[in-house]
């Protein structure tokens, strides 16, 4: 066995790709189903103001700032949605913009962690701690479990929110408890990614895994497969190439979708 | 008791008040169509039969109950399209067996038992060519008949179906028409169409209502439509003629009857 991967950073770094990977590309089969791509964005960026209110109020690991500042934005932007006439991206466009600002105004604010940025615009699994990884572990299970407990409804759901209605589903939960479920995710998963590439995790897994399936099972199964692949991946390939882990978990993801998008060309155009 | 009896409903959306006190009575057995222009309230009514849809006044009961999830089990929906997204890859078959508890299993497993349900209780349809394939896949005429095999598969006692041939080519069209009659002879369910299209109303309902705030006018296709009845409902003059389809091969009118027109006049 490889030297490297006996360090408890590394170990680390592997247990959260392994706990995030998975989950993440599972809420992304219907994130992408259903347009929400630019909401995990929205959420990820109001990550910026949980760290700046984090760093702002003494706390060294910002964690759980993060995730009731991400909450925060979800919830207003389903508030938003129900109460008022503005389209979707209109409104994510009004509180990522915000959200930004005042993360970046707070952080003005103590230009000594200014240094600290990086580490959650581009992320840095190699640092975490073990409580980031018990946070992440029990998060990914939850969401995981959560997510194929309810399926079916949430299938409907993205088939047709009325028909769902008509159908028995209670789509107003199902809509709020997706978004907890997504905004948990995401920002357990900026650690490891940053604000900046996180949604690459929740979207091309997804992305690459549907070009080559036909029904929502394979699409499932596949989307969890490459989720875990292109997260542990990224992470092994960054240590002995010396490149940021973040970045590189998502050229993994990259490569993944351009391998998937050959293989449905060529099945789709075989030569004679 | 009435398939659908609506009293007195009013419905404000912001500044309009969409709905201005609709009553209606539709019959069990009868294939019926709402017919009206563009923010007549037609969508806005079939919402509150749906229960989708906030009441500022007046009651709604299907099959003798409050509207509610207990009801709306005995009811069957067919949208105007899914607004699927392309990267959904929810198959016919996974979509179909969620309609019903006895084929709807844990991780979309798929048995031989699963097909058969499908299909014996949606037959006719033509599911079969269908069932293997993504959803967002489908034509405008087939993603129409697995919406319709879905509803089927609920048993409904009731059929709402909003524009249900909207993105559907002309050929497609009648086929679903004669579809949805024959459903409609054969399991003698109430049907509710809401429709642009009078020439259908005129050939397939038994009895029309004219909306437009209220409801303008009903009855029998023949007896709504005529001039007055149509001026009230669409606020225009609207003369019906008939079309006299030329076919080539035998020269006479196509089977069914002579379709109706409309001839707008200001």
């Amino acid at each position: 066995m490889p030297e490297f991967l006996m360090e408890p950073f590394m170990q680390r770094a592997l247990w959260m790709a392994l706990a995030l990977g998975p989950a993440c590309g599972l809420l992304g089969v219907f994130v992408t189903a259903r347009r929400m791509s630019f909401f995990s964005d929205t959420v990820s960026h109001a990550a910026l103001t949980g760290v700046a209110a984090g760093f702002l109020a003494g706390f060294d690991n910002p964690t759980v700032p993060v995730l009731l500042f991400c909450l925060l934005v979800a919830m207003a932007m389903l508030w938003l949605r129900e109460r008022t006439r503005l389209l979707n991206d209109t409104i994510m466009a009004v509180l990522l913009s915000v959200s930004v600002a005042l993360g970046v105004i707070l952080l003005s604010l103590q230009r000594n962690r200014w240094a600290e940025l990086d580490k959650y615009l581009l992320g840095d699994v190699l640092s975490v701690g073990w409580s980031d990884v018990a946070w992440s572990t029990g998060a990914a299970v939850a969401v995981s479990a959560l997510v194929m407990a309810f399926l079916n409804p949430l299938a409907l759901l993205s088939a047709h929110e009325d028909l769902a209605h008509v159908s028995g589903a209670r789509v107003r939960l199902l809509n709020y408890g997706f978004v907890v479920l997504l905004t948990l995710a995401v920002s357990l998963s900026i650690r490891a990614l940053g604000i900046l590439l996180v949604t690459s995790m929740v979207v091309l897994p997804p992305a690459a895994a549907r070009v080559l399936v036909r029904s929502l099972r394979a699409h499932v199964l596949l989307t969890v497969v490459l989720g875990l692949v292109g997260a542990v991946g990224g992470v092994l390939l960054s240590y002995p190439l010396n490149l940021p882990t973040g970045p590189t978990v998502t050229m993994v993801f990259g490569c993944l979708f351009a391998v998937a998008l050959a293989v449905s060309r060529l099945r789709s155009h075989p030569r004679a | 008791m009435p398939a659908i009896d609506v009293r007195g409903v009013r419905v404000r959306l912001g500044d309009v008040e969409v709905l201005r006190g609709v009553s209606l009575r539709v019959p069990r057995g009868q294939m019926v169509a709402l017919i009206g222009p563009n923010g007549s309230g037609k969508t806005t009514l079939l919402r509150c039969l749906l229960g989708l849809q906030r009441l500022d006044a007046g009651e709604v009961r299907l099959l003798g109950e409050p509207v509610g999830p207990r009801v709306l089990r005995r009811i069957g929906y067919v949208p105007q399209r899914l607004p699927l997204e392309p990267s959904f890859a929810l198959s016919v078959r996974e979509f179909l067996a969620l309609r019903r508890p006895d084929t709807r299993r844990w991780f979309f497993q798929r048995t031989r038992a699963t097909d058969d349900v499908l299909l014996r209780h949606a037959p006719g349809l033509g599911l079969e060519t269908l069932l293997g394939r993504p959803l967002s896949g489908l034509s405008g005429g087939q993603l129409q008949r697995v919406l319709i095999a879905y509803s089927l598969l609920g048993e409904p006692e009731l059929l709402l179906l909003d524009e249900p041939t909207a993105g559907v080519d002309t050929p497609g069209e009648q086929d679903f028409y004669e579809l949805i009659a024959d459903v409609h002879a054969r399991l003698g369910i109430t049907v509710v169409l809401v429709s642009h299209d009078l020439g259908m109303v005129f050939r397939r309902a038994s009895w029309v209502y004219a909306l437009n705030g209220v409801i303008c006018c009903e009855g029998r296709p023949e007896e709504v439509m005529n001039a007055d009845s149509l001026k009230a409902a669409y606020g225009i003059h609207v003369t019906p003629y008939h079309h006299h389809h030329h076919h080539p091969a035998n020269g006479t009118a196509p089977e069914g009857g002579v379709p109706i027109a409309f001839h707008p006049r200001r």
